[in-house]
């Protein structure tokens, strides 16, 4: 088992031209990027630069501010980076599509007119489906998130944990290249949450989905993540990129080596993190 | 104690509040409407007021039915429903369009705010005189009138609903690949939608209420007259129940209106919760 520190550093290399591999499927490359404020323009990202193999999980985690979801909204195509490229599958990423799904926080992000079934059948009708396919499909996709019995409810009869399993059904469904998740366990209670990360952890495994995840929970992280983004700074910057695949459960001796590491490395921001719903 | 909407009630007898309170809706208020009439007309048996000034309840119910027997009452009240419909149509089209120049542009969107700010507190028979002017004795000036009286409630709150659509559904929208069309056709007007709701509500409270008003004033229009025009008529030659058979008409009208209303609701924005009811 890994005890040392430095065999979890894999790699941090913020000088040079960031580490080519072919596999790659998300390669974030010298990203900057800010927004204008009434005072002008405030850098968010300084400087970026990670890659994502197909069939990871990776978690990018900072502290509150540090634009970690201003670049999943870039990788998502929202906005646009001031500097440097992100490309999925070799494409720039210029407008939003549903080949970077993405699950948001927020529990009203599906639309209430239709039911739990039609919430996830939709999207794919969008994507060109034919009603049947759409429909089967999203039972299937329902019954993965243990959601069948709830399929001809609408969300506002939901709770809150429910109502993130069907975005994440609805985000699935869609099969995409990267399946791409802005905290969005951050508005559950303690218990709902941990039972949410470790079904998710499940299904992904069963899909083989790539992942890219933001959160600000260091437990989180550990749970989903196969490796690490530490996003800081202000503005900020990629602090060190951590392989997290061999950290044990929860109780292991080297989870709570990386717990304190990765906490460390955070709080050196000087801003202690809430660490609601752990496991 | 229970919970607290309990609380109020048990101040009373405990029998008799639960009797009431568990019978039906429809037989509760149909009982309470039953009460009324009666003391109506005890009223009128007891008092025996001037058949000049005051009508029974039987006279009215019969003047009613002559009323739709004859064919006067069901003409004035097709015709003002028309009237009404064809108002608020062309009140809802012109509300759409400054909508959608609201939506678009800033400028827009101060003119609406601005237009609204002004013409929305002006009753709607205020412009009757001007429309009269303009148009003569005619539809025309009734459909004015109402369109003016509708326009305002309808652009003001389409165009909030528009506005303030949760902006994490329009990003799902867009993250799921939607076009720019279907992002308005299969996003933004299902989600306006209880505001639109409330502005169509608004708008026919406000041109039902011109309208009678309207038609008081000036009587006929088109070839037929409206209700307000049978009203006013049926004083003139001091057929008093007529009067009365005109007024519950209007009610009558205006309870299946709202009721159309309700179940509309019911069956979109609160039953996808997005209007508690």
């Amino acid at each position: 088992m890994p005890t040392s520190r430095s065999r979890l550093l894999v790699s941090q290399d913020r000088s040079g031209p960031p580490p080519c591999s072919d596999r790659a499927l998300l390669r974030v490359d010298r990203v900057q990027l800010g927004y204008w404020t009434p005072r002008g323009f405030t850098l968010a990202v300084g400087e970026a630069s990670f890659e994502v193999d197909a069939r990871e999980r990776i978690i990018v985690i900072g502290p509150s501010g540090c634009g970690k979801s201003t670049l999943l909204k870039a990788i998502a195509g929202f906005i646009a980076p001031v500097g440097g490229t992100i490309t999925v599958a070799g494409r720039e990423t210029l407008a939003p599509g549903p080949d970077r799904a993405v699950v948001f926080q927020e529990f009203d992000q599906l639309f209430p007119w239709r039911t739990v079934l039609d919430n996830v059948a939709y999207p794919l009708r969008v994507n060109g489906a034919g009603r049947r396919a759409a429909t089967t499909s999203a039972r299937s996709f329902l019954d993965l998130t243990g959601l069948a019995h709830a399929a001809d409810r609408y969300p506002h009869q939901l709770s809150g944990g429910m109502k993130q399993r069907v975005a994440i059904a609805r985000t699935l469904a869609l099969e995409p290249l990267i399946l791409l998740m802005d905290e969005p366990f951050g508005s559950l209670d303690a218990i709902t949450r941990a039972r949410l990360q470790r079904e998710l952890r499940s299904i992904l495994e069963r899909t083989q989905t790539t992942l890219l995840f933001v959160t600000h929970s260091i437990d989180e992280a550990l749970v989903l993540g196969d490796r690490v983004v530490v996003l800081g700074g202000t503005p900020s910057s990629v602090l060190e990129i951590t392989d997290v695949r061999d950290v044990g459960p929860p109780d292991s001796p080297d989870y709570a080596e990386m717990r304190i590491h990765l906490r460390e490395l955070l709080a050196i921001e000087g801003r202690e993190e809430d660490e609601g719903g752990h496991p | 104690m229970a919970t607290r909407s309990v609380a109020v009630s048990t101040r009373r007898p405990r029998e008799a509040r639960l009797r009431w309170g568990r019978l039906p809706a429809w037989l509760r208020f149909s009982l309470l409407l039953a009460a009324l009439i009666a003391l109506w007309q005890a009223y009128v048996s007891i008092e025996q007021p001037d058949e000049l000034l005051f009508a029974s309840p039987l006279a009215v119910a019969e003047a009613f039915v002559d009323g739709w027997r004859d064919g006067t009452l069901a003409r004035a009240t097709w015709t003002t429903v028309q009237v009404l419909a064809l108002g608020i149509g062309i009140g809802a089209l012109i509300a759409v369009v400054l909508t959608v120049f609201a939506t678009l542009t800033k400028i827009g969107e101060d003119m609406l705010s601005l237009l609204t700010a002004i013409l929305n507190p002006l009753p709607g028979v205020a412009v009757l005189p001007l429309a009269l002017l303009w148009f003569g004795l005619n539809t025309n000036a009734l459909l004015f009138v109402i369109a003016n009286a509708t326009i305002w409630p309808i652009a003001i709150n389409v165009s909030t609903g528009f506005r303030t659509v949760n902006p994490t559904l329009v990003a799902v929208g867009r993250n799921i690949g939607l076009s720019s069309r279907r992002l308005v056709t299969d996003v933004l007007v299902p989600a306006g939608l209880p505001h639109a709701i409330s502005g169509l509500k608004t708008a026919w409270a406000f041109g039902w209420r011109t309208v009678i008003a309207a038609e008081l004033v000036f009587g006929v229009s088109g070839a037929d007259g409206g209700l307000g025009f049978f009203i006013n008529n049926a004083k003139l030659y001091l057929q008093i129940p007529q009067v009365f058979a005109g007024l519950v008409m209007i009610a009558i009208l205006g309870v299946v209106f709202e009721t159309l209303f309700g179940v509309l609701e019911r069956r979109t924005i609160v039953r996808w919760g997005m209007k508690t009811s």
